[in-house]
C-alpha cells in the first residue's frame, strides 16, 4: 500500500479510533473552518475532529427543512450528514467549536445549536486590520481555551501548548516541503493526492503521520513523476475542496492536467504559516490564524492581497491556467471570481470558473468534464 | 396646462411654493433615470392606485417623500462638483448617525443610501428597477448567485454615471457579508475612487441571548460605531458633537414611536389601512433621507389622524373579522403580493421586522454615552440579533397585533437575514401553534416570479388561514 492510501485508511477509521478514545474518557472536540486552532484542542488532551465533509448531494438536500437553499452547500452538508446519520463523530462530540466568520457558517452553528449539539460559537471579525477586531478574536480564543480546560479538566499549560504547536508545525513543515516539490515539471505528486494528504492530516495521529509524510517526501524526491513532461500546470483556487469532494481535483488530472498549487480558504492545512513556539503562545496562535495568513475571502479588505498572492503562486509554480472552484450560492466567492478572472486576463493566464452544489450525477458531471477537458486542451494548444 | 410630470407631483402633495424648484428638478431626474411620460401615467393610473390608499393625504405625501429623495439622489454628481461631502451607507443601518451629520452640516453634506432610494422608488412606484439589475449582472454580479438587488443597484448606479463616488461609504456590515464585500467589489473591480470604511460585528451569540443587556457586546458594538463614525468625520471634516448625536437619536426615537402608534391602530377591526402602506412608513427608521425626516414625519402624523378617522367610521381595507397575518418583511417593491393577500380576504397587517417591541417603545436606554445608547438600541432591534432573541420578539408582536399566522421569506438574496428564515418559521410554529409559512421570493425584485406563479400559493395560504379562523370563532 502506498503512503497516501495508508493515510487514507487511517483517516477512514478515525471515527472508530475516536469512539475508543471516548470510551476511555477522552473528550472529542469537533470544529469547523480555518480559525479554530487544533493546537488548543490537542493541548487540552481532547481529540479534534474537523467537520468539513462534502461531495455528496443527499446531505445538503436533507438540511433544507432547516436551512434555505441559498445557504452554501458546505454548511448545509454538515447539517445533512448529521441528520442522515452519515457522520458518526458529530453525535459523539463533547464540544463543537464553530467558527462564525460569515453567514453560511453562522447558519450552520445556529442549526447545530437548535439541534442541541454542544456548540461554542467563535466569532471572527472580518474587518481584520483593526486592533478592535483582532482583540475580539484573541478574546474568543481565550474563551475557547477556558472552555476546553473546563471540559477536559486539564489545564492548557505553556508546556502542553508548545508541544502541540511543535507537533502541528512538523506536519506543516513536511506538507510545505512536499508542496514545493510541485515546482518541478513534471511534478512528482498531483493536486488530487496532495489535497487528500491535507485532508488526512486532520484525521491521523500527529507523530505517525509526520513520520509517514516524511517517508513520502523522501520517496517523492527520488521517484519519477506519474505525469507527462508537458502536462499543463493548474492552480486550483476558490473556497474549499471539502473532505470527499474530489470530483474536480480528479477531473483535472483525468483531463490531462495537474494541479500544482492550490489557493483555498478551507479544507486545507495552511502549511506555509507556522505558529511560533516562544513567548505568548495564545498571541502566537492568534497572529498565525488571524493575521499572518493570506486573508480569507470574507475578510475586508482582502481581494487585492489575494490577487497579488495568486499572481505570486502563478510565478513561483509556473502556472498555465487557473481553475476557480466555488460552491453554489456562495456570494463572497461569486464576487471574488470576476476580480480574479480580470486579473488573470491582464496577465494572459487562462481562467475557468466552476461551480458545484455537490451534485455529481452523470448528467451533471458530463458538462463539467467537457469544460475541464476543453480548458486543459486550450492550454495545450496555446503552448503549441 | 400642467404636463404629466407636474400632475404627478401635484398628486403626491407637493406644495404650490415648491413647484418652481421641484418641477424642473424632477424632469431632469426623470431624464437621468430613464423615466418617461408613460412611466408617470403607469404610476398615476395603475401602480399607485392599485396598491396604496391614495385617497388619504398622508399616504400621498409619504409617496411624495420618496420622489423628493429620488430626485435628490440623482444630484450627487452636481453636489460633488459643488464641494458637498458625500456620505453613503448601506442597509441595514441606524439612521441617527446620518441625521446627526445633517443636523451638523446641513446642505454641506449629502448623507443617504442611494441604492435603497433608487430601488424602492423605482420599483415600488414605477416598477422600473430592472435596467439597473441587468447592468450589474452583465458586469460581474452574476444573476445565478442571486446577489442582493440593493448591492446591484448601487454598483449599476455608479457604472451608469447616475451617482458620484462618495467621500466615504461607511459600510455597516454588522449583520451582513455581501453588502460590505459588494463595496470592496466595486472598489477593486470597477472604481478605485469608491472609498469605503467597514465596521463589522460577528454574529456569534448563543440563541436566545439578550444582546442589548450584554454590556460587553454593547461596548464592542459602541466601539465599532465610534471608530467608524470618527473615520467618517475625519474624511468629511465635519465634527459631530455628542449632543447632536443624541438629538438625532431623539428624533429617530420619536419617529419610531409614531410608527409604533400607527401599527397599534392597525389592530382595529376592520383593518383600517393596507399592510403595505403601513410598512412603507417604517423606512426612515432604517434609511436616512438626505432631504430630512420632517416631510415623512409630517406625512406619518397626517396618516395617523386619517386612520383614526377611518377607525371611528368603521372603515377598513378588509371586512370586519378578516384574518390578519404578520409578515417577517412585507415586500415593498413587489406591492402586488400584499394586495393579492388582501384581495383574498386576508391582511398582511404587520411587518415584524421593523415594528418596535414594547421594550423599544418604552424602556429608556441604560447608558448616557451616545455610542453606547446607539449600540444598545441597535441590539434591541429584531433583525440585528441572534435568531432566538429575534423569535422572542416576533412572539411578542404576534400577541400584540393579534395575528392569525405568519409569513416568512421573500429574502432569498440575503444570506444573513434569509439564512434562518426556515428555522424561525419552525420555532414560531412550535411555540405558538399558529400556521406559519415560508415563501421563496425577493422583496426588491420580482423578475423571477409573477403574480400568476404565486397566485395559487397565496390563495392556498389564505384559504387555510380563513378556515382556521372560522373554525375558532
Amino acid at each position: 500500500m502506498n503512503i497516501v492510501e495508508e493515510l487514507a485508511e487511517i483517516a477512514r477509521t478515525r471515527p472508530e479510533k475516536l469512539r475508543n478514545e471516548k470510551e476511555k474518557g477522552i473528550k472529542i472536540v469537533g470544529y469547523t473552518g480555518r480559525f479554530i486552532p487544533e493546537e488548543l484542542i490537542y493541548a487540552s488532551g481532547a481529540m479534534p475532529y474537523l467537520i468539513c465533509k462534502g461531495g455528496e448531494p443527499e446531505p445538503p438536500e436533507a438540511a433544507l427543512s432547516y436551512m434555505v437553499k441559498f445557504t452554501s452547500p458546505l454548511a448545509r452538508a454538515q447539517v445533512g450528514y448529521y441528520l442522515l446519520d452519515m457522520d458518526p463523530v458529530i453525535p459523539m462530540c463533547d464540544l463543537i467549536a464553530a467558527q462564525c466568520s460569515d453567514c453560511h457558517d453562522g447558519a450552520l452553528a445556529d442549526i447545530f445549536e437548535y439541534l442541541k449539539l454542544p456548540i461554542m460559537k467563535v466569532g471572527i471579525p472580518q474587518d481584520w486590520e483593526k486592533s478592535l477586531s483582532r482583540d475580539y478574536y484573541y478574546r474568543a480564543l481565550a474563551r475557547l481555551k477556558d472552555r476546553l480546560e473546563a471540559l477536559t479538566g486539564n489545564k492548557i499549560s505553556d508546556e502542553k501548548l508548545t508541544e502541540s504547536i511543535a507537533s502541528i508545525n512538523r506536519i506543516r513543515d513536511v506538507l510545505r516541503k512536499i508542496s514545493l516539490l510541485r515546482k518541478e515539471q513534471p511534478p512528482p505528486i498531483g493536486g488530487y493526492d496532495f489535497i487528500r494528504l491535507n485532508h488526512y492530516s486532520f484525521y491521523c495521529d500527529l507523530d505517525y503521520q509526520a513520520k509517514r509524510l516524511n517517508d513520502l517526501y523522501q520517496q517523492l524526491k527520488q521517484g519519477e513523476s506519474p505525469f507527462s513532461k508537458r502536462v499543463p500546470r493548474i492552480l486550483l483556487a476558490g473556497h474549499v475542496v471539502s473532505v470527499g469532494d474530489y470530483v474536480v481535483p480528479k477531473l483535472i488530472e483525468d483531463s490531462g492536467g495537474v494541479t500544482v498549487a492550490q489557493f483555498l480558504d478551507e479544507g486545507i492545512r495552511h502549511y506555509l504559516w507556522d505558529v511560533r513556539t516562544g513567548g505568548d503562545l495564545m498571541k502566537n496562535l492568534g497572529e498565525t490564524y488571524y493575521l499572518n495568513r493570506v486573508p480569507a475571502s470574507i475578510f475586508q479588505p482582502a481581494w487585492l492581497k489575494r490577487v497579488e498572492y495568486i499572481r505570486k503562486l502563478i510565478k513561483d509554480f509556473a502556472i498555465d491556467g487557473v481553475i476557480w472552484y466555488q460552491l453554489f450560492m456562495e456570494d463572497t466567492y461569486d464576487l471574488e471570481g470576476p476580480i480574479v478572472a480580470k486579473s488573470m486576463e491582464e496577465i494572459g493566464i487562462p481562467f475557468l470558473k466552476l461551480e458545484s452544489s455537490f451534485e455529481y450525477s452523470r448528467e451533471a458531471t458530463g458538462p463539467l468534464r467537457t469544460r475541464v477537458e476543453s480548458f486543459i486542451e486550450s492550454i495545450k494548444r496555446k503552448r503549441n | 396646462m400642467a404636463d404629466i410630470y407636474e400632475k404627478f407631483l401635484r398628486l403626491l402633495e407637493f406644495e404650490e411654493d415648491e413647484m418652481p424648484e421641484m418641477l424642473p428638478a424632477w424632469r431632469k431626474a426623470c431624464e437621468k433615470l430613464g423615466l418617461t411620460e408613460d412611466d408617470m401615467k403607469f404610476a398615476m393610473e395603475e401602480r399607485l392606485p392599485a396598491h396604496f390608499e391614495l385617497e388619504m393625504k398622508g399616504v400621498r405625501k409619504m409617496l411624495g417623500g420618496w420622489i423628493r429623495e429620488l430626485t435628490d439622489v440623482t444630484q450627487t454628481l452636481e453636489y460633488k462638483e459643488n464641494g458637498v461631502k458625500l456620505v453613503y451607507g448601506i442597509l441595514p443601518l441606524t439612521s441617527y448617525f446620518y441625521y446627526s451629520l445633517k443636523l451638523t452640516a446641513g446642505e454641506a453634506v449629502y448623507a443617504g443610501l442611494p441604492d435603497f432610494q433608487l430601488a424602492v422608488a423605482l420599483n415600488m412606484i414605477f416598477h422600473k428597477l430592472s435596467p439597473y439589475l441587468e447592468e450589474a449582472e452583465a458586469h460581474g454580479m452574476s444573476y445565478g448567485c442571486h446577489h442582493c438587488p440593493l448591492n446591484k443597484t448601487r454598483y449599476a448606479a455608479r457604472r451608469l454615471g447616475l451617482i458620484a463616488a462618495p467621500d466615504v461609504l461607511w459600510v455597516w456590515g454588522f449583520i451582513c457579508d455581501e453588502g460590505p464585500k459588494s463595496d470592496e467589489f466595486i472598489n477593486v473591480y470597477y472604481d478605485p475612487e469608491w472609498k469605503t470604511y467597514v465596521s463589522r460585528l460577528p454574529q456569534d451569540q448563543p440563541l436566545y441571548s439578550v444582546e442589548d443587556e450584554d454590556v460587553e457586546r454593547v461596548k464592542y458594538l459602541a466601539d465599532q460605531m465610534k471608530d467608524g463614525f470618527e473615520f467618517v468625520q475625519r474624511q468629511t471634516g465635519i465634527k459631530v458633537t455628542d449632543a447632536k448625536l443624541m438629538e438625532a437619536i431623539g428624533i429617530y426615537q420619536r419617529y419610531n414611536k409614531k410608527y409604533g402608534e400607527l401599527n397599534r391602530l392597525m389592530t382595529s377591526d376592520p383593518q383600517p389601512l393596507g399592510g403595505l402602506t403601513c410598512m412603507v412608513f417604517s423606512q426612515p427608521i432604517l434609511n436616512p433621507f438626505n432631504t430630512g425626516i420632517d416631510h415623512m414625519e409630517s406625512a406619518l402624523d397626517i396618516t395617523i389622524e386619517e386612520v383614526k378617522q377611518r377607525i371611528a367610521q368603521k372603515q377598513g381595507v378588509l371586512p370586519k373579522g378578516a384574518p390578519r397575518l404578520m409578515t417577517w418583511l412585507t415586500p415593498v417593491c413587489v406591492p402586488w403580493i400584499a394586495k393579492m393577500f388582501e384581495n383574498n380576504g386576508v391582511g398582511m397587517t404587520v411587518s415584524s421586522l421593523l415594528v418596535p417591541t414594547k421594550k423599544q417603545m418604552t424602556k429608556p436606554p441604560a447608558f448616557e454615552d451616545p455610542y453606547m445608547v446607539a449600540a444598545e438600541l441597535w441590539l434591541r432591534g429584531e433583525f440585528m440579533v441572534n435568531t432566538g432573541y429575534e423569535v422572542e420578539q416576533i412572539l411578542e408582536k404576534l400577541e400584540t397585533y393579534k395575528c392569525d399566522g405568519m409569513i416568512f421569506g421573500f429574502i432569498d438574496f440575503d444570506r444573513f437575514l434569509g439564512r434562518d428564515q426556515k428555522l424561525m418559521a419552525k420555532i414560531v410554529h412550535e411555540k405558538t401553534g399558529l400556521p406559519v409559512f415560508y415563501i421563496e421570493g425577493d422583496v426588491w425584485d420580482d423578475r423571477d416570479y409573477s403574480p400568476g406563479a404565486l397566485r395559487t400559493r397565496i390563495e392556498s395560504i389564505c384559504e387555510i388561514i380563513k378556515m382556521r379562523k372560522a373554525s375558532q370563532s
